[in-house]
């Protein structure tokens, strides 16, 4: 057990942080306001951080990417969590592991280009009646004489205005329910293929959430990503990277980011002839967010180090979902109220870190959901889950690379 | 044209500072940083031995702990190497003796020109890099706003109070610059990954042919006899404008002699 960070991973990290605070912290407010980040904006922090080769960090070196280890990209993601959704898309990129499974020609046509930051892709799998269950889904894929025709429609698909293809997940087969669930590479321009509304959110201002639909998209063969049936497989194995870095590791960020602010704001705001930091109601606030941020960046940690181990590890980022989530929920919550009226008031960022929050609970699969994966890995191992000395509680020796392959 | 540029570690400027209540002295115990004033040096001469179209720049710091995270970050940004003196006896150096240190650190890496920051961020004496220059017998330059090397030259707009002189001087000189002369570069992916393989030549006093009666407490001639709380400033005076604000203004910078 050993919690040191190599060198050059502190002068990364610290890179990182310093990118965010002084490329991109200065941006929130205006893109709070207007609801957009300008293009030419967007384009320009891309450019920045792309130089620096601080893009597509989390993608193995062989497909171009930075080659950081699970653990790496969890310290690395919850720098992210300082500032916002779109920011972080933009300057950071957001390449989807699903995506390594393209084959060598869809690698050439839709992964190194998002790689390189040229293209840009959406996970399009949510549709208006198929939510927490993502095998419920009716977006239909038949079989046409070379290829494939797509019919139906997803909604609130994230940054879907800027992105230019899609991953779409689809029935195949629909005798065989979650087995019957294929994954489909869907060019926005392909003709059949809609935008529909942008489905306006409480937060996550800058970043779109749309309606697609799908009317006869006509793509051939090589649009179906991995093996016909294992979309469902391929989507469980996975968006749990994405799950534990996006919402595990950027919560504990986040947390840790409204909770410098609270405690400063503590040590400062004086009530009563003394700081509100010394009354004890407020101590209690802090203490306890304090013990939160720690102990989900632990578990965090823990869950990104079962990735490298090579494990399935599916069980440790349930209990991530669930736990950075409320966590990061608890800290904000408490932040309002230590900021009294200055908490609830626009003028500060509190109240939009407040709404920007509530979102973890819900999206990539919400709280009760992983409950109820973490208490069937629970039921089905029994120990194993929590019990260091049961079987498979410890792991020996990681050693295998992100993505199972070599560095 | 190689270049060396000296590089302060020094305690994160955003924790609260300690001091040791025995010797006064700032506690440097945790992890260190690269001081940000060093960082304008760093950036500095990578333009220059870009702008030379040759040659590496060479980092120096004296620090306890073998601490190179500071080091790392500044070989990260694109220094070719770097040589820290580290080392027990060297606790309690005053400025003359860091001076001493560095001064022998440097002569060892010849370089065509040695750049340092005008103070630091945590000590602020800003008697360092003159030390050194005159250890090394070398022209010193101060408060450096713009550097430009041409030939066996150094020319130097120097911050004044009144706006800048323009200075000349001959190679090999100890130049310091002020904060903001240029912008320091962001290290990039690759530049971070490849700096855990570029050299950091660790020394001792001893190596340099110093001993604990020239450097360290020995050696200090400076001591930190006590620390007294700063005054609090008093509340200023309120000018209220009732149509004769400009001139209560005037009167009261005359009353400064400021006018
Ligand atoms: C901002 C935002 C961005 C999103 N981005 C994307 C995206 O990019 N791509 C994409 O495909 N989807 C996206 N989604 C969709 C998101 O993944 C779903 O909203 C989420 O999975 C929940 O589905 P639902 O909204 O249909 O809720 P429902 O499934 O209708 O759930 C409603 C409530 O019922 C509870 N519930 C449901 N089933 C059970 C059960 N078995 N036991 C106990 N409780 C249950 C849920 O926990 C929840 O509290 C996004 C959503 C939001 C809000
Ligand atoms: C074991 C040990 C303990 C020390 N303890 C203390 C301490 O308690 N308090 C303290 O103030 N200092 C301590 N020092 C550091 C040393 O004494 C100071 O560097 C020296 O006093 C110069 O002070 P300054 O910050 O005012 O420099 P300034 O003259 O303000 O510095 C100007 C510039 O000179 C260069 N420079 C200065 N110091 C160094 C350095 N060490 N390495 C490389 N470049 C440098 C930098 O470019 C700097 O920006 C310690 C050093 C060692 C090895």
């Amino acid at each position: 057990m050993d919690f040191t960070v190599r060198e050059e991973m502190a002068v990364l990290l610290e890179t990182v942080r310093r990118f965010i605070a002084t490329e991109l912290a200065p941006l929130e407010q205006d893109v709070e306001e207007t609801g957009e980040l300008a293009p030419a904006t967007a384009r320009a922090i891309f450019e920045k951080s792309s130089a620096l080769g601080l893009y597509a960090m989390n993608v193995p070196e062989r497909f171009g990417g930075g080659g950081l280890s699970a653990v790496e990209t969890v310290m690395v993601e919850e720098q992210f969590g300082h500032t916002t959704d779109i920011l972080v898309r933009r300057a950071f990129g957001n390449v989807y592991e699903v995506l390594f499974a393209a084959d060598a020609v869809q690698a050439e046509r839709w992964l190194l280009p998002c790689v390189r930051g040229e293209r840009t892709a959406s996970i399009a799998i949510t549709e208006p009646n198929a939510g927490s269950d993502a095998a419920g889904i009716t977006t239909r894929a038949e079989r046409t004489g070379s290829g494939w025709r797509i019919n139906g429609a997803k909604h609130f698909i994230s940054d879907a205005a800027f992105s230019d293809f899609f991953v779409v997940s689809a029935v195949t087969d629909p005798a065989k329910k979650s087995r019957g669930i294929s994954l489909f590479l869907v060019d926005k321009a392909a003709p059949g293929v809609t935008l529909g509304r942008d489905q306006p959110m409480m937060g996550l201002r800058g970043t779109s959430h749309h309606e697609l639909f799908f009317d006869d998209v006509e793509v051939g063969p090589e649009h179906l990503l991995g093996v016909e049936g294992t979309g469902y497989a391929q989507v469980l194995a996975t968006l749990g990277r994405v799950r534990l870095a996006q919402v595990g590791a950027r919560s504990v960020g986040k947390a840790s980011h409204v909770l410098d602010l609270m405690v400063r704001y503590a040590a400062d705001r004086r009530q009563f002839g003394q700081a509100i930091g010394e009354f004890q109601m407020v101590q209690q606030l802090i203490a306890d967010s304090v013990v939160d941020v720690n102990a989900a960046r632990l578990m965090v940690l823990r869950a990104a180090w079962e990735l490298d181990a090579g494990r399935d590890a599916r069980d440790w980022i349930a209990m991530v979902k669930v736990h950075a989530a409320e966590a990061l929920g608890r800290v904000v919550d408490r932040a309002v109220q230590v900021f009294g009226g200055m908490g609830y008031c626009k003028d500060l960022s509190i109240e939009r870190y407040y709404r920007d929050a509530r979102v973890a609970r819900i999206y990539d699969g919400a709280s009760e959901i992983h409950r109820m994966v973490v208490a069937r890995h629970a039921l089905e191992s029994g120990a194993a889950l929590f019990d260091s000395m049961a079987s498979g509680g410890w792991v020996l020796e990681p050693t295998v690379a992100l993505d199972g392959g070599p560095r | 044209m190689n270049v060396v540029v000296c590089v302060k570690q020094i305690p994160d400027p955003a924790a609260p500072p300690a001091l040791d209540p025995g010797t006064h002295n700032l506690v440097r115990s945790g992890k260190l940083i690269l001081d940000d004033s060093d960082a304008y040096g760093v950036e500095m001469a990578l333009q220059l031995v870009d702008a030379a179209g040759g040659g590496e720049v060479t980092l120096v710091s004296m620090a306890p702990n073998g601490e190179t995270s500071g080091l790392r970050t500044a070989l990260a940004m694109g220094a070719a190497k770097a040589i820290l003196v580290s080392d027990e006896t060297l606790a309690g150096s005053d400025a003359l003796g860091t001076a001493k240190v560095l001064a022998a650190a440097i002569r060892r890496a010849e370089p065509d020109l040695v750049i340092a920051a005008t103070e630091s961020t945590d000590g602020y004496t800003g008697t360092t890099p003159v030390q050194v220059a005159e250890l090394l017998g070398l022209p010193s330059v101060t408060f450096a706003k713009k550097v430009e090397v041409d030939g066996q030259t150094v020319k130097v707009e120097r911050q004044t109070e009144a706006g800048y002189d323009e200075v000349t001087s001959p190679l090999p000189a100890v130049v310091t610059v002020t904060a903001g002369v240029v912008e320091p570069r962001y290290p990039s992916f690759k530049g971070i990954m490849a700096a855990k393989s570029k050299p950091v030549d660790t020394l001792t006093a001893a190596d340099l042919g110093l001993d604990g009666s020239q450097v360290g407490v020995g050696g200090a001639r400076q001591e930190i006899v006590s620390v007294v709380e700063a005054e609090a400033r008093s509340a200023g005076e309120v000018v209220v404008d009732e149509g004769d604000a400009h001139e209560r203004v005037i009167q009261f910078l005359e009353q400064l002699k400021i006018l």
